[in-house]
């Protein structure tokens, strides 16, 4: 009865917001109470549709509740501008958001979870048309109103986004490259504890270009780990990362690329 | 698959910068000229001090004695959480915003016509932080769409205005060292560099060295600076400029070193010298015996030259200070009419017990008198300006004591507190008179010997402080300036730890460790109005004028150094209460005139 109420409440509130033009949303298969919430919060504007070419890889239970593990591929569509994803039930829902400019419609992720929680994932592509993938994923609670295991150390600052890092090759068109970053990834929820987490990544080429920017919140687990498979030529080259926290703490490095020569 | 791994040590954001992003002038935006001219206008404050000489003076008239009566509270604001402790903290207000800080290095932005919130940001601090006398802040400074304060691990944080994000944060100095930061930076113009944010630096109790860095406020980029203590180098545009002074001219030995001299209390700058003022906190360690010489520039005002930093003039109120009598305290400008004369003077209330007035386009000193009773440790300030040192009145040397641990303990008055502590006073343009929160009390002191060690007390002294009086210890008193003369004085019985405010109303505001946020006839003393608001108050009060009406507020929240320092001043303040709010008021529709 209270998710209902909770739902129609919503619903009017779109309505409301976007007129009597309002969009159809289709049915969410994870059966989310709050799915239109999720849309409306994070999907605003164009249609939205289910679509299997979204595959959200994730473990049917997590066995560590700080630390699920998340892949999206969305490399079966095309012209895709932007890919979001949520767990509908954290406290905080939105995890992260990136824009592969120049880079495959794929991400690697660890996040939090509070509990048990739908995992939805919306890609957007060129023309506006949100695409949908999700999983659960079991859960027990906590994961994100517990301290991050690093304030265990009272130096934890001195390590602050110490990096490891490594790019190889799956094509002779793109690199594979997996970091994890030292970085409490404070939600703010712990007692005393305020938010501080890394929010704003981005991969450039050798000529400064961008090839994928990402934008990451409190969800985000703690010492990050990302995987993201940058458009590159065949030859050696030296990617440029570059990050931010929100102190303004900046943590930026260069990463080789070998050659696709031996593939 | 061929893989490469990479172990990299990724430098923070010392070595790295962010460009700020340049903001295109809109209405909203603060000018550097609004800040220059913000004592003028009572529709907003926009620096630390109702403009840059930090009169702390409105002119504002519209609430007045006769209807003060009428003051009531239009909301107050909690700062939330567990972290209250002293709250410090002066607000800004600009279009019909509030900015205000808190302990622990937060800060918040509420919209003053319903009291909610916009935005709050807290510094991450790490574990380790050294702050001497309680976790306080005490202001902002604001320009452009930026918001800018100092933290307490010894950091300076840009924010958006609009949004509380941070656009650049750069560090002031090593907080493990001991170095941290409470004061509100302080903006000034400048003809080769633009508009600089200026700041001092804390930590006099574990032998850091003072200095005033210079920024670049849209980068954080710094663009000078100057340590206080001689024989340290200063830095222009990224090379070394020159040093403080004469290396040993006034420090025997290596001490210099670790010399102290913080400037923790920030600065004050007066358009028309074009000068930066700013103080210097006590030699280290105190331990005076282990330092002889004068130890420039500790317990003094310093006169800086904003386009290059350099020293234009100092003055030493304690030469070889023995007591903590720091002489950070606000250097406020004003003109003095003395004997037919304009004098381009400017005012200091001393720790030390003596109220100063320079001449402040060279420093020369124009009078020192007595603000607080029973000076015991000088007899007087000589014609120059130097104090008359009372010998047997400094702290005994510990290697003259019979097992080299403990030299001669003596009863110091003021004690290390001081008269004045950091909390502004200020001067009224319609009464000539300084209004100067003030604090009658002594200590018992002694030396012990003291070596440096990174991180840990530099101090070589123990000591306890004692009131004079039984029935109070605060008193806010009315000086004139051109004679030195206390034209009345408030007693209260706890130690005073706020800032004042006067306006062209007539009135004076405090606060007091009581609770009460008071005001007074300016010309008599008379307690004309009192509001309790629940928790001490050591901050400094505001006025301003939203949609005709005039507007008080004050930051509320108990602490501060006199809960943690007090010795026997505790039997009046350990019974209060912390907290952690600001309160706004106004007169009600229709009272106004009654």
């Amino acid at each position: 009865m209270k998710s209902v109420s909770r739902i129609a409440v919503v619903f009017c509130m779109m309505l409301f917001s976007t007129g009597l033009l309002a969009r159809q949303l289709p049915e969410d298969p994870l059966d989310s109470v709050m799915w239109e919430a999720m849309a409306e919060r994070f999907m605003p504007e164009g249609d939205i549709v289910f679509d299997e070419r979204v595959r959200v890889m994730a473990p049917l239970s997590a066995e560590n509740q700080f630390h699920v593990p998340i892949t999206v591929d969305a490399t079966a569509l095309d012209d895709v501008v932007e890919i979001v994803a949520m767990a509908d039930l954290n406290p905080i829902p939105l995890v992260m958001s990136l824009r592969p400019s120049e880079a495959l419609a794929f991400v690697g992720f660890r996040l939090k979870l509070q509990q048990t929680s739908p995992i939805h994932v919306g890609v957007r592509t060129r023309d506006g048309v949100w695409h949908v993938g999700g999983a659960i994923v079991d859960a027990a609670g906590g994961g994100c109103t517990a301290p991050a295991a690093a304030h265990g150390n009272s130096n934890w600052m001195k390590t602050l986004g110490e990096t490891r890092a490594f790019a190889g090759r799956d094509t002779d068109h793109s690199a594979r490259m997996t970091l994890r970053m030292r970085h409490p990834m404070d939600t703010g929820l712990a007692a005393g504890i305020p938010a501080f987490y890394l929010n704003e990544l981005a991969v450039r080429d050798d000529e400064g270009n961008i090839l994928a920017e990402i934008d990451l919140y409190e969800p985000v687990s703690e010492n990050p780990t990302l995987t993201l498979k940058p458009r590159v030529g065949p030859e050696a080259t030296v990617l440029t990362v570059s990050s931010r926290d929100t102190e303004g703490n900046i943590f930026n490095f260069p990463l080789d690329v070998p050659a696709a020569t031996g593939l | 698959m061929k893989r490469k791994h990479t172990m990299l040590a990724v430098a923070s954001t010392l070595a790295l910068g962010v460009a700020g992003v340049c903001s295109t002038a809109v209405a909203a935006d603060v000018s550097i000229e609004d800040i220059m001219n913000d004592q003028a206008s009572g529709g907003d404050i926009v620096s630390y001090g109702l403009g840059p000489r930090g009169q702390r003076y409105s002119p504002l008239s519209t609430l007045n004695k006769e209807n003060i009566k009428n003051l009531y509270p239009v909301w107050s604001f909690s700062f939330g959480g567990e972290k209250q402790r002293g709250q410090e903290s002066q607000p800004l207000i600009k279009d019909g915003v509030m900015y205000v800080t808190g302990s622990y290095s937060r800060m918040w932005a509420i919209d003053i016509a319903t009291g909610e919130e916009l935005w709050q940001y807290d510094a991450r601090l790490p574990e380790g932080i050294l702050p001497c006398c309680d976790v306080v802040n005490r202001g902002a400074a604001i320009l452009g769409d930026k918001v800018f304060f100092g933290t307490l691990d010894a950091k300076i944080v840009a924010l958006d205005a609009k949004t509380g994000k941070v656009i650049w944060r750069k560090r002031i100095g090593d907080y493990e060292a001991g170095y941290s930061y409470t004061a509100a930076p302080l903006i000034v113009p400048t003809e080769a560099h633009g508009p600089l944010i200026l700041t001092g630096n804390s930590g006099g109790e574990f032998g850091i060295v003072g200095q005033v860095d210079a920024r670049n406020p849209d980068t954080g980029e710094l663009v000078w600076s100057r340590p206080t203590i001689e024989g340290h180098m200063g830095t222009l545009n990224g090379e070394e400029s020159t040093m403080t002074g004469k290396k040993n001219e006034t420090w025997a030995g290596d001490l210099w070193q670790n010399g102290g001299g913080a400037t923790w209390l920030g600065g004050t700058y007066d358009p028309d010298t074009q000068l930066a003022y700013f103080g210097t906190g006590n030699p280290a360690p105190w331990n005076s015996h282990l330092r002889p010489g004068d130890n420039k520039w500790t317990s003094a005002r310093i006169a800086i030259d904003p386009e290059n930093g350099e020293i234009v003039w100092g003055f030493q109120s304690t030469p070889h200070d023995g007591w903590d009598y720091d002489g950070v305290n606000e250097f406020i400008s004003f003109d003095m009419e003395k004997d037919g004369e304009t004098i381009k003077a400017g005012a200091t209330a001393d720790r030390n017990g003596f109220f100063y007035v320079l001449d402040r386009t060279n420093g020369e000193f124009i009078s020192a008198t007595p603000f607080v009773r029973d000076i015991t440790w000088a007899s007087g300030v000589d014609e120059n300006g130097r104090p008359l040192f009372n010998p047997e009145n400094r702290p005994g040397n510990p290697a003259e004591s019979a097992d080299g641990k403990k030299g001669e303990s003596i009863f110091a008055v003021p004690g290390f507190l001081g008269a004045k502590n950091w909390m502004p006073m200020a001067y009224s343009q319609k009464t000539s008179n300084f209004y100067i929160p003030s604090n009658e009390w002594g200590m018992d002191i002694w030396n012990e010997p003291i070596t440096y060690k990174k991180g840990a007390a530099y101090l070589g002294a123990g000591f306890t402080i004692k009131p004079l009086f039984d029935d109070y210890i605060g008193s806010l008193k009315a000086v004139d300036p051109s004679t030195g003369e206390i034209k009345w004085e408030y007693k209260n019985k706890a130690p005073l730890w706020g800032g004042v405010l006067t306006t062209a109303g007539g009135l004076v505001f405090t606060g007091t460790p009581e609770g009460y946020l008071k005001a007074f006839d300016d010309e008599t003393g008379e307690e004309l109005w009192k509001f309790q608001t629940g928790t001490g108050i050591v901050s400094s009060p505001i006025t301003w004028e939203q949609d005709g009406e005039q507007y008080v507020a004050i930051v509320t929240g108990w602490g501060g150094a006199v809960p943690l320092w007090g010795g026997e001043v505790a039997k009046v303040v350990s019974y209060l209460n912390q907290g952690g709010s600001v309160w706004v008021f106004k007169v009600p529709e229709g009272l106004a005139s009654r």
